[in-house]
């Protein structure tokens, strides 16, 4: 290359190619003990944004898993209500059975009704039932009680809009049952934007005075209208069950996308350290390679060899 | 006809000249490892023959030599090299200080990472995910405006680093002015004295190397050409700026040298560099900043607002003003709202009672939004209540309804809407894309060109070396070379010595030992 060699020339090379091994091995341990490939924009400006999106992404990703825990915790505390309203039913419709049957002493009627009426004091305690300190019965007014009255409970009407979880980017899943689903809109002759004969307050309220002034063939004219509410609060859980199979499916593609997301962050950000070590090693060896050469090559000049 | 003497002067001669290459040799190893110093030879040629023609010369077969002399001592040195030297070294000088900025605004922009703008505004956004989960809660509320104000402080960080970026530019310009200047003064000083020695009939070469030092050294700075007058000075020009001529220099200053910039007559070195570095890279990421903070307060996005929503009395969307019933919507409704400040405005806070949400960013002194002046809403950082989720209100007298997260929701969302940036952009235009596309944009921007300025220098680092080499192969001094040089003048020396030591002995004969026949 060049016609004429000097000793500064050569020490310059020398120098030269020493500080690039050694800025090359400086890169090679920057990945060796960051782990990762790319530690600033410059080490790969396409990968970097990747990067940069993907941890968006997962950290998001994150938050839907925490949104669909506790979207899920609600459908279940709305499950297990409904369940408790459905065992109460059940007992009301024997005591209603047993008290529709005119060889019922006056007496034994009114213990029936006495415990009906506990039961619809029960029933009342379950509407106002509070989740992590919101109603869940009354829609989007969490802060309000929905039955504050026992006794106007028929002809209560709650607040109709849904309380709705972010379960993923776009989509919501409603978790909550407004009161008048689960229990009945009031009954007819009360102003409301619909009215069920079935208002599961209205049947006992109606079964009770009825046993109280021993009317028991009102009283079996009521048990259609519980079986129809029983009806449909078996609705209301099917379709409870169906938003937790949906909230359950979501965890899953949730889960199933945190992985493949941190596989790609993982292959986008990541050094392969097999490869890192292998090229810091050959990398090391030539550097001590030139660092021997080099103490070699400066030294002699014909000074040395000239008497 | 010869002298009988005449060998005695041819003997003296050789004697000088070869001590005088000696010496010479002397002083290249002596700077061998002096920087910019040009090996220098001692040109000898034969000395001018005995007997020029004429009618009176004898007959005597000839032309008799008469010995050696030096004409001069030169330097070896390659101009065309110098200049190609120069003309690289500028391009390095530029490059390298482009990628020293570059690296900064990097370690500025500190991404990838879990402490960074897109770290801190991810937390952000899912603040807002926390709130939908209690809308009706204080403490989701103050988280929200914790998050919010560690927005605003990492983009007021960010702001102020890139400010004293720019500034410590500005001031560097003026360290490299002085540095230039000293170095005009001192070639300028170096041109007379090389005039005077040359005009004598001497080569300067000592004060020559310190001059193309000089050059070389400030050709790293800004990007410098010379010409040399018969006279033997260098005419220094900046482009079509004259820098020195005839002795005088013109000093330059951070604005002469900010209008050759523009002028285009400051077209490399390291003050091109930080200009472009300051006026280029980092205006850009101020403004691309600018433009990404503006597009999340106030860029216009659409979000289509639930069913049930009640919208605060007298509110303009789209050109429509909603009041008395029209406010509650009975049906989704798609409107365009000006960023993530018109949709709060869409909200109730906390307050009773019901109070539209106002603005959620502001600028703290009272211009125009900057990622600089970028801060929380005063009565947001006075009372969180201030922060607005609800979008329903209920009953006479009206009241908020709490429970409702409507817009929780849909600012928790707000990391994926489509901001059109176009509308609050500060300088060109800029396309649509979300608060975090937009971030990425930046970086990876920043990436492209930190990657670019990289090469570059590493590129022009190799040239300028190469060109460096060459030269150093042509002038710089060779110890073997000396050595073997020293050695042959050596010898030379000893022989005309030794011939000398001849001539004595033969005069020695003819005075003292001859016509003595007999005695």
């Amino acid at each position: 290359m060049l016609g004429r060699v000097t000793q500064g020339t050569i020490t310059n090379q020398l120098l030269r190619n020493i500080n690039r091994n050694m800025s090359q091995m400086q890169g090679l341990q920057e990945q060796l003990s960051t782990g990762m490939k790319i530690n600033r924009p410059s080490d790969d400006p396409v990968g970097i944004t990747y990067s940069l999106r993907y941890r968006s992404d997962l950290s998001l990703n994150e938050r839907y898993q925490e949104n669909v825990n506790s979207a899920a915790s609600w459908l279940d505390f709305n499950d297990t209500l409904l369940s408790q309203v459905g065992d109460v039913v059940k007992r009301v419709k024997e005591l209603a059975i047993q008290g529709s049957n005119d060889t019922n002493p006056n007496v034994a009627l009114d213990n029936i009704a006495a415990e009906i009426k506990q039961l619809k004091e029960q029933l009342v305690e379950i509407g106002n039932s509070q989740f992590k300190g919101k109603y869940v019965f009354n829609g989007q007014f969490t802060d309000e009680k929905p039955y504050d009255s026992l006794a106007n409970a028929a002809g209560k009407i709650t607040d109709d809009l849904g309380i709705e979880y972010m379960i993923s980017s776009g989509i919501s899943i409603k978790v909550n049952l407004t009161g008048n689903e689960v229990f009945g809109f009031p009954p007819t002759g009360v102003t409301a934007p619909q009215n069920e004969d079935d208002n599961l307050f209205n049947v006992l309220d109606q079964i009770i005075s009825n046993l109280e002034s021993g009317n028991t063939s009102a009283v079996s004219d009521q048990l259609p209208l519980l079986d129809s509410r029983m009806d449909k609060i078996l609705t209301q859980r099917a379709e409870l069950g169906a938003r937790v199979n949906r909230v359950e499916l979501m965890e899953q593609r949730l889960q199933d996308l945190n992985l493949n997301l941190t596989t790609l962050q993982s292959k986008t950000e990541d050094a392969e350290i097999e490869d890192v070590l292998i090229k810091a090693k050959v990398n090391e060896t030539i550097y001590q390679a030139s660092l021997s050469v080099g103490a070699k090559v400066i030294q002699p000049s014909l000074v040395d060899f000239l008497r | 006809m010869r002298s009988t003497f005449h060998a005695i002067e041819t003997a003296k001669r050789s004697l000088f000249t070869q001590q005088a290459a000696l010496q010479t040799t002397g002083h290249n190893v002596a700077n061998a490892n002096t920087v910019g110093y040009t090996r220098q030879v001692v040109n000898m040629t034969a000395s001018k023959p005995m007997e020029a023609i004429g009618m009176s010369s004898s007959t005597t077969p000839g032309q008799l030599g008469t010995g050696v002399e030096f004409s001069s001592i030169t330097r070896i040195r390659e101009n065309f090299l110098d200049s190609q030297f120069r003309n690289e070294n500028k391009t390095h000088g530029s490059w390298s200080i482009q990628a020293d900025t570059l690296q900064k605004l990097e370690t500025i922009v500190n991404e990838p990472s879990d402490t960074g703008l897109r770290a801190v505004l991810d937390n952000f956004w899912k603040s807002w995910h926390d709130l939908s989960e209690n809308p009706e809660d204080i403490t989701a509320r103050k988280l929200v405006r914790e998050t919010a104000k560690a927005v605003t402080d990492a983009f007021n960080q960010t702001a102020r680093q890139l400010e004293e970026l720019s500034a410590d530019i500005t001031e560097n310009i003026g360290v490299k002015a002085n540095q230039i200047n000293t170095s005009l003064e001192t070639i300028s000083s170096l041109n007379l004295q090389i005039r005077k020695i040359e005009g004598l009939g001497d080569n300067a070469n000592d004060l020559r190397d310190q001059r193309d030092l000089l050059m070389d050294e400030l050709s790293k700075v800004i990007n410098v050409t010379s010409v040399e007058t018969n006279d033997g000075e260098y005419q220094v020009m900046m482009g079509g700026t004259v820098l020195v001529d005839n002795g005088e220099f013109t000093p330059v200053t951070v604005e002469s040298l900010q209008a050759s910039f523009a002028g285009g007559d400051l077209s490399g070195g390291e003050v091109h560099g930080m200009i472009i570095s300051r006026d280029q890279y980092v205006a850009n990421y101020q403004q691309q900043l600018n433009t990404l903070v503006n597009g999340l307060a106030n860029g216009d996005i659409t979000v289509t607002i639930p069913a049930g929503a009640v919208l605060p009395d007298g509110i303009t969307l789209d050109n429509i003003t909603y009041s008395g019933t029209a406010r509650t919507l009975t049906s989704p409704l798609t409107v365009t709202v000006k960023g993530l400040n018109g949709l709060h405005q869409l909200g109730y806070t906390m307050m009773d009672p019901p109070q539209a949400g106002g603005t959620f960013f502001a600028s703290n002194d009272g211009g125009p939004l900057t990622a600089g002046n970028m801060s929380l809403n005063a009565n947001i950082l006075a009372d969180a209540g201030y922060i607005a989720s609800s979008m329903r209100t209920t009953g006479t007298p009206e009241a908020v309804v709490k429970g409702n997260k409507d817009l929780a929701m849909l600012i928790s969302q707000f990391s994926e809407m489509k901001i059109d940036f176009s509308s609050v952009a500060v300088g060109a235009a800029t396309a649509q894309g979300s608060v975090n596309d937009f971030f990425r944009s930046i970086v990876g921007q920043l990436g492209v060109e930190a990657e670019e300025a990289n090469r570059q220098t590493t590129n022009a680092k190799i040239v300028v070396d190469q060109v460096d080499s060459r030269r150093q192969s042509v002038s710089g001094v060779s110890l073997d070379e000396e050595m073997s040089n020293m050695v042959k003048f050596q010898h030379a020396y000893n022989a005309a010595a030794r011939f000398m030591t001849t001539i004595d002995e033969t005069l020695d004969r003819i005075i003292n030992g001859m016509g003595t026949v007999g005695r």
